[in-house]
């Protein structure tokens, strides 16, 4: 597989003896440029670059918010990014996002949108890693299944 | 179908007296087309790479219910590959790659091991119409029961971490052929497409050790994916033949994932076998779209600062980019992209060299061949070429099979001496 597969990446963590979940998201620095602004190659916002676009976080917040978002035991989990960074080059390059979000209580349930980019492409398979407990599970979300819900 | 018999009659006894080739160029498009069907039928077809396992993770994915591509970008399931003839598959256990430390690897490992239940799980829910293959004969064992075969990979080196005891827990487990590495470099091998470059110059001294573990198991090499010096390594050191489950001619469309002239030559001389992949950039350099980049570049100068836009001022402007790229398609790769490059392996390496791997629900998909159901496409324009059933069905499966045959033949005497 290699881009232009649509395809992003989502690893979830609950980390119980800090009270913390933990996200990961690899996404195709092309695919948010086109989502946020309408050109794959743009560099308006020069994510990661000594001079990012002032408004480039708050317009992927934005983003975010209408195509993902996580629910631990029922409520939506506010988001903020903690660190970003680029890895790869060329069309292949990516954009990590880390978020930490608090789950002071056990962790019972989690419920996990992730549509991003379904807004762009029919087929966009976003791959998400849960880890919770020592246990570990994938699953595949896409434009006609992006919501799936985990007990625990 | 009744329809055909007295024609069929007449091309098997053409065939019969040596005719055949010139009695093709004689048939019309419609005759090619029907007599490229009839052997599409007859012949063993075996696709080695498909990202299917991705689609059974997907919540209520069902296999056994035909699904519309252009709807859902699903490229395969139960019901399609009867209606392409697509007779046995690999689907490929992939995990993407993340850390390369022993958590990292024990989660993908994990991973890998619940994708492997996916496939093993779906093949019992649906064992009607589909069997686990796990031995070359299989695939025509299933065939004669009127099942589809389904055979397990795994993509990507990366869930045996640095555990070689993994190898053979994966070969328990039923899977036949492991890609040493993706796109990006692991504990193997070097990747053809790390940006960082190559770390072990081709496969490290732990991935020759997993060469020889696959050798002595009967578990098919596969070094797609791989760079250049990952394939010289291997093909030099594998006992036994080794394949490319999907990879092109790099003579033909340059690209790092293609295989160059010598490699062909090389992977002749190896008994191995280039496994012809369905996705466009690997078929073919895109042309450029110059009206649509026109378009667009129209559209974005008179657009509203993006901080400015509401949601639903940003729906219609991702609606008005939608309709310029319905306007201006990317002209496609398609399936003479697909026989091009067929036609330069079996004219490099020769005709026993050179099968098929799709990549569906990994990328692949092209125009004329753009799911399960549409493969038969690759056997109308090969009958087109010329190509006799013979070869075609040494390029659907017969090449694949034995390779498969011969890797596990080199287990088994391994196991004996």
């Amino acid at each position: 597989m290699a881009h232009p597969l649509r395809l992003s990446l989502c690893e979830i963590e609950w980390d119980e003896k800090k009270n913390k979940i933990t996200v990961n998201l690899r996404l195709f620095l092309t695919d948010v440029n086109e989502a946020l602004v309408f050109d794959p190659n743009s560099k308006e916002l020069a994510f990661c670059q000594p001079n990012e676009a002032k408004n480039a976080e708050t317009l992927l917040l934005n983003y975010l918010d209408r195509f993902f978002y996580i629910k631990s035991n029922n409520k939506r989990q506010k988001l903020k990014i903690q660190r970003k960074k680029l890895a790869g080059e060329g069309e292949d390059t990516a954009l990590w996002l880390y978020f930490e979000l608090d789950q002071p209580t056990s962790l019972k349930s989690l419920e996990i949108k992730n549509a991003v980019f379904t807004d762009l492409f029919f087929d966009q398979n976003n791959i998400v890693y849960v880890h919770v407990r020592g246990k570990s599970k994938s699953l595949m979300l896409s434009k006609k299944t992006p919501v799936h819900h985990l007990k625990y | 179908m009744k329809n055909y018999i007295p024609f069929l009659f007449l091309l098997t006894l053409l065939i019969s007296v040596g005719c055949e080739e010139q009695e093709k160029a004689e048939l019309t498009e419609e005759e090619q087309r029907e007599l490229a069907l009839e052997i599409h039928k007859r012949v063993l077809t075996v696709d080695t790479h498909a990202d299917t396992p991705l689609r059974m993770i997907e919540p209520g994915f069902d296999m056994s219910v035909r699904h519309d591509p252009k709807e859902t970008g699903s490229k395969v399931d139960y019901p399609r590959m009867k209606e392409g003839d697509l007779d046995a598959i690999f689907f490929a256990a992939f995990v993407a790659q993340d850390i390369r430390d022993d958590d990292g690897h024990s989660r993908a490992k994990a991973l890998c091991l619940q994708m492997i239940d996916s496939i093993v799980a779906s093949t019992s829910r649906n064992s009607d119409i589909v069997g686990l293959a796990l031995n070359p004969e299989d695939a025509y064992a299933l065939e004669d029961e009127g099942k589809r075969a389904i055979y397990i990979g795994i993509e990507n080196g990366y869930p045996i971490g640095n555990d070689l005891s993994n190898v053979e827990l994966y070969y328990n487990k039923g899977v036949r052929y492991i890609t040493l590495v993706h796109s990006s470099n692991n504990d193997i091998a070097d990747s053809a497409t790390d940006s960082e470059g190559p770390e072990h110059g081709g496969l490290s001294t732990f991935g020759e050790e997993v060469v020889k573990e696959m050798n002595r198991l009967g578990i098919m090499v596969d070094v797609s994916h791989g760079n250049d010096s990952l394939f010289y390594d291997t093909v030099k050191l594998s006992k036994a033949p080794i394949i490319a489950s999907h990879s092109n001619a790099r003579s033909v469309t340059d690209h790092r994932r293609n295989m160059t002239d010598e490699m062909l030559k090389l992977m002749a001389d190896n008994g191995g076998v280039v496994q012809l992949t369905m996705l466009a950039d690997y078929l073919r350099e895109a042309p450029p779209n110059v009206e649509r980049d026109s378009a667009m570049a129209a559209l974005r100068a008179n657009m509203k600062p993006i901080g400015e836009m509401t949601d639903e001022e940003r729906d219609a402007l991702r609606q008005a980019f939608r309709d310029i790229n319905e306007k201006y398609p990317a002209p496609p790769a398609t399936v003479e992209h697909v026989v091009d490059h067929i036609d330069h392996i079996v004219k490099v390496a020769g005709i026993d060299h050179v099968g098929i791997g799709c990549d569906f629900d990994g990328g692949g998909g092209i125009q004329g061949v753009f799911d399960a159901s549409e493969v038969m496409n690759i056997t109308i324009e090969l009958v087109k070429r010329g190509y006799s059933e013979e070869q075609i069905e040494k390029i659907w499966g017969g090449n694949l099979i034995r390779v498969f045959k011969e890797v596990q033949a080199y287990a088994k005497e391994n196991a004996q001496s």
